[in-house]
């Protein structure tokens, strides 16, 4: 009874001291520069293949949830040491890539990893982008949905005629929806332009299943909508100052007119609200409209 | 005279495969009082964790997951089973010098073999059954209602269970002839080489000196083809392998485990156990 008290206690203290030694261990770990403190991989494509052996959907699905762990780490990293809102170019996503590569060459069916990269490497590393996208295409010659996610990649690099070509691959596939030719064709004529941009963004909305995807394409939504409205509010500051001679001194100058343009405004403030129901703001002395910095709208 | 010789060999025959059922039954039962389904336990909560989890962390993607998951703890806990069990499954009879009661019996020592793979064999089917059965209840749990990916995953489970039959082979082999620690270890390389047998083949064809072009290809067909088992990546997209894969998956699982069976036997039979 003696003794299995005695070693009782001695469990307890000893996991005690374990927790304190832990914590100390991870203080000492975010001491380290960043540059030394970065994740990085320790095996390429095909070498994890080979050593996954039977396991290689589990691998595929374990470097899939590491490539949202790192992207949700990297977020949580800048937010806790900057005041001012992230673009992906700020987070140094450099390893992404190459965990989204690991992930679709130990699985080449499994559509998330190149959806996730054709949304966020476009901005970080255009080449690999394509690659990875190129190489799903090779891997899945019947779906669709890729052919879509290359010509939006090829879009974002402003490779129209070679978004529009992929566009025209894919909708000719059995099960491909009819705008997939639609957007072949707008693709060609019109491929910079805003309407195309939100055709674009509103058929990756229906197309995707991931709900993380989904919220980074209903942003740049709103961010389209946003540019809508912009231009309409200037051109509604624009008339004022050319009727008065001056810039407006609050939006409930111009109220009248921002309701005639069918802009929802603020109860207190008057001002329009944008797409995530945020004022816009009065900038350059009232004679331009910018984002608030609260807004869930992207700026770029 | 010659119904006298059918008669007396029917009997016999009876009589082996009765003695080869008993011992089966034996080594199911031992298996069970060694608590070796505990490992099920571990499985439902690993199964039931990923369920409540994975939601969180896998963007969507939890059905895909919860299959890779599930089939992929079934083929290691199976293997771990095979392996630590089917080493036991010889040594521990010798060891405590009860084999010498069953070999004075008129029981063969193929039978023996046998009956014991067989045990094993039943054990592990078990353990698949039940494991199978709950990874199909966790895919109806995520998607709240009837997913057609629990019934499309079973082929792949089937296929699982052939590749532990030949494992659990492979581990009566070794342990006929060797110490229960070796035995593991070699067991687990035959299956890790198993699962490169690809590149052994391409090794072959590729390799510039005719000796190794030879030993490579000699390699590639004595070792057990393990990559004709692995479809459980594409189970979880929801294809399953075609008859034809299964019709000679089960044929190789057949004729390779009675090229084990007959092995070991051959080894077993020269044993001196005096």
């Amino acid at each position: 009874m003696k003794n299995s008290l005695l070693l009782l206690i001695t469990i307890v203290i000893a996991l005690i001291v374990s927790v304190v030694l832990v914590r100390a261990i991870d203080a000492h770990r975010a001491s380290v520069p960043a540059q030394f403190g970065d994740e990085s991989l320790y095996v390429n494509a095909a070498t994890a293949k080979r050593m996954a052996l039977a396991f290689n959907g589990l691998a595929a699905d374990w470097y899939w949830m590491r490539s949202l762990q790192y992207v949700g780490g990297k977020i949580v990293a800048f937010e806790d040491t900057h005041t001012e809102r992230f673009g992906l170019g700020d987070l140094d996503l450099h390893v992404l890539p190459s965990l989204l590569r690991v992930s679709t060459a130990l699985d080449p069916q499994f559509v998330a990893p190149y959806e996730y990269g054709a949304m966020l490497l476009p901005e970080i590393s255009p080449d690999d982008a394509t690659t990875l996208l190129n190489s799903g295409v090779a891997a899945n010659p019947k779906t669709w949905r890729l052919y879509h996610l290359l010509g939006y990649v090829y879009w974002q690099r402003h490779h129209y005629e070679m978004a529009s070509e992929i566009y025209a691959k894919g909708g000719n596939l059995p099960g491909a929806p009819p705008w997939m030719a639609a957007m072949a064709a707008r693709m060609k004529g019109e491929g910079g332009s805003r309407d195309a941009a939100r055709e674009m963004y509103s058929h990756l909305y229906d197309a995707s299943n991931d709900p993380a995807v989904k919220d980074m394409v209903d942003k740049q939504l709103m961010r389209l909508k946003s540019l809508d409205d912009r231009d309409e509010i200037r051109n509604v500051l624009n008339a004022y100052k050319a009727r008065n001679g001056r810039c407006v001194s609050s939006w409930r100058d111009v109220a009248s007119e921002l309701r005639a343009v069918r802009l929802s405004l603020d109860a207190k403030s008057g001002a329009p609200l944008d797409p995530s129901a945020t004022p816009y703001e009065l900038i350059k002395n009232g004679c331009d409209v910018g984002l608030d910095m609260n807004t869930r709208v992207p700026f770029r | 005279m010659s119904n006298h010789t059918s008669v007396a060999t029917s009997t016999s025959i009876i009589g082996s495969s009765t003695c080869v059922l008993l011992i089966a039954r034996n080594a199911f039962r031992e298996a069970v009082r060694d608590r070796v389904l505990y490992n099920l336990v571990l499985f439902v909560l690993l199964l039931t964790a990923g369920a409540i989890f994975l939601g969180e962390l896998s963007a969507g993607q939890e059905t895909k997951i919860i299959i890779d998951l599930g089939l992929s703890a079934m083929l290691l806990f199976g293997v771990f089973i095979a392996i630590f069990v089917g080493v036991g499954l010889v040594y521990k009879e010798i060891e405590r010098r009860t084999l010498y009661a069953i070999l004075a019996k008129p029981i063969g020592r193929g039978q023996f073999l046998l009956g014991k793979y067989l045990g094993l064999c039943l054990t592990l089917l078990v353990n698949v059954i039940i494991m199978g059965a709950g990874v199909s209840l966790a895919l109806i749990y995520i998607r709240r209602g009837w997913d057609p990916l629990a019934i499309k995953i079973w082929p792949a489970i089937m296929l699982i269970y052939f590749e532990l039959m030949i494992i659990t082979g492979v581990a009566l082999l070794f342990s006929t002839f060797s110490s229960p620690a070796l035995s593991a270890l070699l067991t687990f390389f035959v299956f890790v080489i198993g699962h490169f047998s690809a590149d052994l083949k391409s090794l072959s064809s590729t390799s510039n000196q005719v000796a190794a072009r030879l030993v490579f290809r000699a390699l590639y067909y004595l070792l057990p083809n393990l990559t004709t088992y692995s479809v459980i990546t594409p189970a979880a997209h929801g294809s399953s392998p075609d008859m034809q894969s299964i019709i000679l998956a089960v044929a190789y699982t057949i004729v390779y485990s009675i090229v084990l069976l007959a092995v070991a036997t051959l080894i077993f039979s020269r044993r001196n156990f005096k």
